[in-house]
């Protein structure tokens, strides 16, 4: 299916019953905090935000721009750790979360000379290492004194005292709302359209004039950005950032498995597929280690069984959802 | 890092144990390269197969009071046989799908040992500490731990054992063959998918060989893989594709480049100057140091 006879440009009349119900899901999940809903809703929901906004990014890095990144991390610790550490050099925490957006955009820009050199698989590895690195520098490296005790180099984050849980909620809601329209708008766009181009045949767009190298360094950007503001924002509600648990390759799978359970390459699928990983989330919490062991068996499972995750599940069921999907 | 400079401080000590360290890099790299160099795959899954191996040594070790070295002769086959059933069950499957299916699958892979390791042997630092791990020899003041001298021996074994496999034999020509061009292999008579599931069981015994090695020099933990993962990966992009030799040099490199930095810039840093290397050589040179 080439991507102008997909229904894209019909948002306003076709879709509308479509983006009044997405309005109103939105009006609902805004209301949660304050008509008093179950304090372990608002928990589930918060991170459902935050995952769904990174595996949105990473959706369009890995299905849309052929960058199959490993150093999500990267970012949202990055961001993290810009916000936390701003805080205690009396940066208020909201110049901080915007700020640290920015940092993870910047070291996007500065890490592109590097990776951008490789293609495929040597991308993957490369961004892999990255992480590793940071977590070794934020071992040694203590930006402001009076580190955290008995977590090695952790930082509190200062100054949030009389930040209330709601708001922290609306902010992940909004990081997660920006990022669906985001999404949306780029794919639309000039951006999208070349993507699209570059994905169907890469040299063939270019010689048709594409950029292809500014065009998967603006998307690697931009995903940086926003991984970078929902790190920013989940750290807010950590109350702390440390190495360890920040630079992780557990982050990586999350976003990954979410993705690609949902469907990698649809719009809808990091949707779907987030919801997955949260209910896995919160089902095998109790199972400790067995839960990352069980996530790793249905990722491998549903890259054997159904590479296109649950929307090419529905497409092949034929069911009546899965007729928005756009094709490879 | 156990048995870092004991004696005298110069700078002969950081070389050599640099050398020495290096041919234990190569030897968990050569597996990698393998299955590099014939699938084109980076595997994901494969400090976390080397680490598996240290495991199972260990395991051996300590509930069958086998030596390790010995306890090859069942740590070998077991690996063996896991690494054909990945390549035939899993892996082999992802690469008709598309091209990024394996490689998120090895992504899966090595998560699903990583926590397997956790759940078996629990999150604690092991070792295996055999009576000679800890035994030191000396040149004239300078005291150097055995354990160094016996991964780098074992890494020059199988790089020439490989060697001599990939151009002596039958089927390590077949492997040869493949990794070239895959479709003058298979009208050549050579049953492709079959001989990748030979390549990734060899690669997976060299593993077992690096992950005994791995145990006896340094002490690990189910999420050691991943930085090993990457010391190999350093090595094979250095080493260039393909070449058992140049795998070995390019471990050497890195070797070197740790042990001396550690001794330059102070201990806590000197696996950041590995990565940072890394990432560095493929800023410059996309494809190694000695490749293409």
């Amino acid at each position: 299916m080439a991507f102008w006879d997909d229904s894209s440009f019909m948002i306003f009349s076709k879709r509308e019953p479509l983006l009044i119900f997405a309005g109103f899901v939105a009006l609902i999940l805004a209301s949660l905090p304050v008509v008093g809903a179950p304090e372990s809703w608002l928990v589930y929901l918060f991170l459902f935000f935050i995952y769904l906004a990174m595996a949105n990014m990473w959706n369009l890095l890995a299905g849309y721009a052929g960058l199959i990144s490993l150093c999500q991390p990267a970012f949202l610790g990055l961001a993290g750790y810009a916000m936390t550490v701003g805080t205690w050099v009396g940066i208020p925490w909201w110049i901080g979360l915007i700020g640290g957006g920015i940092v993870a955009a910047v070291f996007a820009l500065a890490i592109s000379t590097a990776v951008f050199r490789l293609s495929g698989v040597y991308f993957a590895i490369g961004t892999l290492v990255v992480p590793e690195a940071l977590r070794m520098v934020f071992y040694l490296w203590r930006p402001v004194g009076g580190q955290m005790h008995g977590a090695g180099a952790g930082y509190m984050v200062k100054g949030i005292g009389d930040l209330s849980g709601d708001v922290i909620y609306w902010l992940a809601l909004v990081v997660a709302l920006s990022s669906v329209v985001l999404m949306r708008l780029i794919l639309r766009s000039e951006l999208g359209l070349g993507l699209a181009a570059i994905r169907d045949n890469e040299r063939s767009a270019a010689s048709s004039g594409i950029n292809i190298f500014k065009l998967k360094l603006y998307t690697f950007i931009i995903a940086a950005a926003v991984t970078g503001l929902a790190g920013g924002v989940f750290y807010l509600n950590q109350g702390y950032v440390e190495p360890t648990a920040t630079f992780n390759v557990k982050w990586t799978m999350t976003l990954l498995l979410a993705t690609v359970m949902g469907g990698l390459r649809t719009e809808e699928g990091p949707i779907l597929g987030t919801i997955v990983v949260v209910v896995l989330y919160f089902l095998l919490a109790r199972y400790g280690g067995y839960s990352f062991l069980i996530q790793g068996l249905i990722l491998i499972g549903i890259m054997l069984l159904s590479p296109q995750g649950i929307i090419g599940l529905l497409r092949r069921l034929h069911l009546p959802a899965a007729g928005r999907v756009r094709g490879f | 890092m156990r048995g870092k400079v004991m004696g005298s401080v110069d700078v002969f000590t950081p070389v050599l144990m640099g050398i020495m360290l290096g041919g234990l890099y190569a030897l968990i790299a050569l597996g990698l390269s393998l299955v590099f160099g014939v699938m084109r795959l980076i595997n994901l899954a494969h400090g976390d197969l080397v680490i598996l191996s240290s495991y199972i040594s260990y395991a051996i070790f300590t509930y069958l009071a086998v030596d390790p070295i010995l306890g090859l002769v069942i740590t070998i086959p077991f690996m063996l046989l896991l690494g054909f059933l990945i390549q035939k069950y899993i892996l082999g499957r992802g690469f008709a799908i598309s091209s990024e299916t394996p490689l998120i699958i090895a992504f899966g892979i090595s998560l699903v040992l990583q926590n397997l390791n956790q759940i078996l042997w629990t999150p604690l630092s092991r070792g295996l500490n055999t009576s000679y791990s800890h035994m030191s020899f000396f040149i004239g003041e300078r005291q150097f731990p055995v354990s160094y001298l016996l991964a780098f021996l074992a890494g020059i074994v199988v790089m020439v054992g490989l060697r001599a496999f990939l151009t002596r034999t039958y089927m390590g020509r077949a492997i040869t063959a493949a990794s070239q061009d895959k479709r003058a292999a298979q009208l050549m008579g050579i049953n492709t998918n079959r001989i990748y599931g030979y390549a990734f069981a060899i690669a997976m015994g060299a593993a077992a060989v690096a992950g005994v090695f791995l145990g006896m020099t340094f002490p690990f933990t189910p999420t050691s893989g991943i930085s090993f993962l990457t010391i190999a990966f350093g090595t094979v992009v250095i080493g260039g594709l393909g070449s058992m030799l140049g795998t070995f040099l390019a471990g050497i490199i890195l070797g070197l480049s740790q042990t001396l930095g550690g001794y330059l810039f102070g201990s806590a840093s000197q696996m950041l100057i590995v990565y940072v290397l890394v990432l560095a050589i493929l800023a410059i040179r996309p494809h190694g140091l000695l490749g293409r």
